[in-house]
């Protein structure tokens, strides 16, 4: 079965009201992973018997007469950088070889504590580096809408199964971009929370003061369920935030008022798309006719943001990135001629050539006499990009941007060009930076038929406004 | 600032890298450009700017009491493996 055509509460009251059953459900998505799959290659591994066992287990429940949980029986993919017990996980690199976590990341607990089936672990650009997932370690995933090209990344896997039907949610990671920029190109929602909403417990570091986990869906609905369950304070997560959440689906239909919408002039780049830029265009005046007051605003920092992301996201890598040595995890190269020469050998035959390329410069960027040129100052930047935004949010509630200067890119197009692909970030980095919650929600396709998105930007916290405004958005625009 | 090969050299080193000789060449390049670019940030006055090293400083972040409480234990642990072998890590002068 393949399940473009259904939702999250639609599948949960079709099981309930005996129309359907778990398992037929479950294993015709594996059918349609079969299917299709071959193509589009989102998936790393597949967990066909425990999701199958899980169904029968649910479909037993409800010929007891059991009612269901708020996501019984509904099919999940989890991004390879989250830890699932007892199956691999790979980060999407060769390092990680033969692990498999004695635990489950708590986002993945929770989304299973509320009835979710975990039907597959997805692919990635290498420890969450890229925006293509061509920096897979093992192979690159294709957008479900064109097979040329790039599903975007880094949880590309996540939002090309949500895209294609062989998942109705899934779960990302965004430390720059990587759920939002993903979403835009398949054309599903992807939301990042603000920083330390929900628990990185089981989420393998990539740059500790960035990293965010988040959902992807077909609606903003279903992404508002989702992360209404995954949200919330963890005792197994210092960072993560202590902070009350609301049930986020229950006003998300009813009309806002006086609110109002910033538009930062800066994100009218030279580089960007005429057919993003018009699509946005649309998407502003969507608001207008809803009654939302749209307003220019500055954020003067903008064109700073890549370059500060590039310095703080790669030193955090390096350090984090230490760990992989051959002691602990997966690889182990030249262990026989000394300590020294097994971490250089493992880390040389383990790691990809992106991965490589930012602990280099992450080292560079944190090393005696430039510390203070590259890394602090990418700090103060950083502050710089914050204060923007603080300001910005004392005259208005939301800001409104493209997702992506451009519409998915061939595949191959900019693998040799770092650079150019760093640039593709440009929309979604300044989120990450300032800790705050973004959502990409579709805003229709290109002439060639590539999705376009837009994103919503809120402050610290303000998922509820951030969520009921993309629903009325999704609402309008369809 | 342009990347040299042996800048290369020394941050993989700094870094417990390996990076094989036909790869420095590369990388210097690509290294030198992703640092011209980001070296606009000198056009940026910070001067009585303080660092951010963490967004949410008013958040209160999570610590628990000292108790032992794990949530995987070693049991579950060893249910992957059997043993942990690891090489030798200490090494005489």
């Amino acid at each position: 079965m393949n399940l473009r055509d259904i939702t999250a509460d639609k599948l949960v009251s079709l099981y309930q009201n005996r129309d359907l059953s778990v398992t037929e459900v479950i294993a015709g998505v594996f059918d349609e992973i079969d299917r299709t799959d071959k193509d589009v290659r989102a998936f790393l591994t597949l967990c066909k018997d425990r999701a199958l066992e899980e169904a029968r287990r649910i479909d037993s429940k409800i010929a007891e007469g059991e009612t269901l949980d708020a996501l019984s029986g509904v099919p999940v993919a989890i991004k390879d950088n989250m830890a699932l017990r007892d199956v691999p996980t790979t980060c999407g690199s060769r390092i990680l070889e033969g692990y498999v976590p004695p635990y489950t990341a708590t986002a993945v607990e929770r989304l299973r504590g509320a009835g979710a089936i975990v039907v597959g672990k997805t692919n990635l650009d290498e420890f969450a580096m890229g925006s293509s997932t061509e920096n897979s370690s093992f192979f690159a995933t294709r957008n479900p809408h064109n097979f040329d090209y790039v599903p975007g990344g880094s949880s590309g896997g996540s939002a090309a199964a949500v895209a294609a039907g062989m998942s109705l949610i899934a779960l990302g990671s965004d430390t720059g971009g990587s759920i939002r920029q993903p979403a835009s190109f398949c054309g599903v929602v992807g939301i990042k929370p603000t920083y330390g909403r929900v628990s990185r417990y089981g989420l393998v570091a990539y740059a500790s003061s960035l990293d965010q986990i988040g959902p992807f869906a077909k609606s903003v609905r279903e992404c508002a369920q989702v992360l209404s369950i995954v949200c919330g304070f963890d005792p197994y997560d210092s960072t993560s935030a202590d902070v009350p959440v609301e049930p986020f689906l229950r006003d998300i239909e009813q009309p806002l008022k006086d609110v109002r919408i910033g538009v930062p002039k800066e994100y009218f780049i030279p580089g960007m798309d005429p057919e993003v830029k018009a699509r946005f265009e649309d998407a502003i005046k969507v608001y207008e006719g809803l009654g939302y007051r749209i307003e220019e605003i500055s954020l003067p920092h903008t064109e700073q943001a890549v370059a500060a992301y590039y310095l703080i996201a790669t030193a955090e890598a390096s350090s984090n990135l230490a760990r992989y040595d051959g002691v602990r995890y997966g690889v182990r190269k030249g262990g026989e001629s000394g300590l020294a020469d097994m971490y250089r050998k493992t880390r040389m035959n383990g790691f990809g050539k992106e991965v490589k390329r930012r602990i280099l410069l992450g080292t560079y960027a944190l090393s005696a006499g430039y510390y203070d040129a590259y890394y602090l100052k990418a700090l103060k930047v950083r502050t710089l990009i914050l204060k923007d935004f603080q300001n910005a949010f004392e005259h208005v509630d939301l800001v409104f941007t493209p997702t992506s200067p451009t519409t998915a890119f061939r595949i191959g197009e900019k693998i040799d060009d770092p650079l150019s692909m760093y640039l593709s970030d440009i929309f979604t980095i300044t989120c990450n930076l300032a800790g705050l919650p973004g959502i990409s929600i579709p805003a229709g396709k290109n002439a060639a038929g590539l999705p376009i998105g837009v994103q919503l930007l809120g402050n610290h916290f303000q998922e509820a406004l951030l969520l009921r405004a993309a629903c009325h958005f999704e609402r309008a625009f369809c | 600032m342009k990347i040299t090969e042996a800048d290369v050299e020394y941050v993989a080193k700094l870094a417990n890298l390996e990076v094989a000789d036909d790869e420095k060449k590369e990388l210097a390049g690509q290294l030198s450009s992703i640092v011209e670019y980001v070296e606009q940030l000198n056009k940026v006055d910070v001067s009585s700017v303080a660092p951010t090293t963490q967004i949410l400083e008013t958040v209160k972040h999570a610590v628990r009491d000292d108790r032992v409480a794990a949530r995987t234990g070693t049991a579950d642990a060893g249910k992957t493996v059997k043993y942990f072998k690891v090489p030798k890590v200490i090494t005489e002068r």
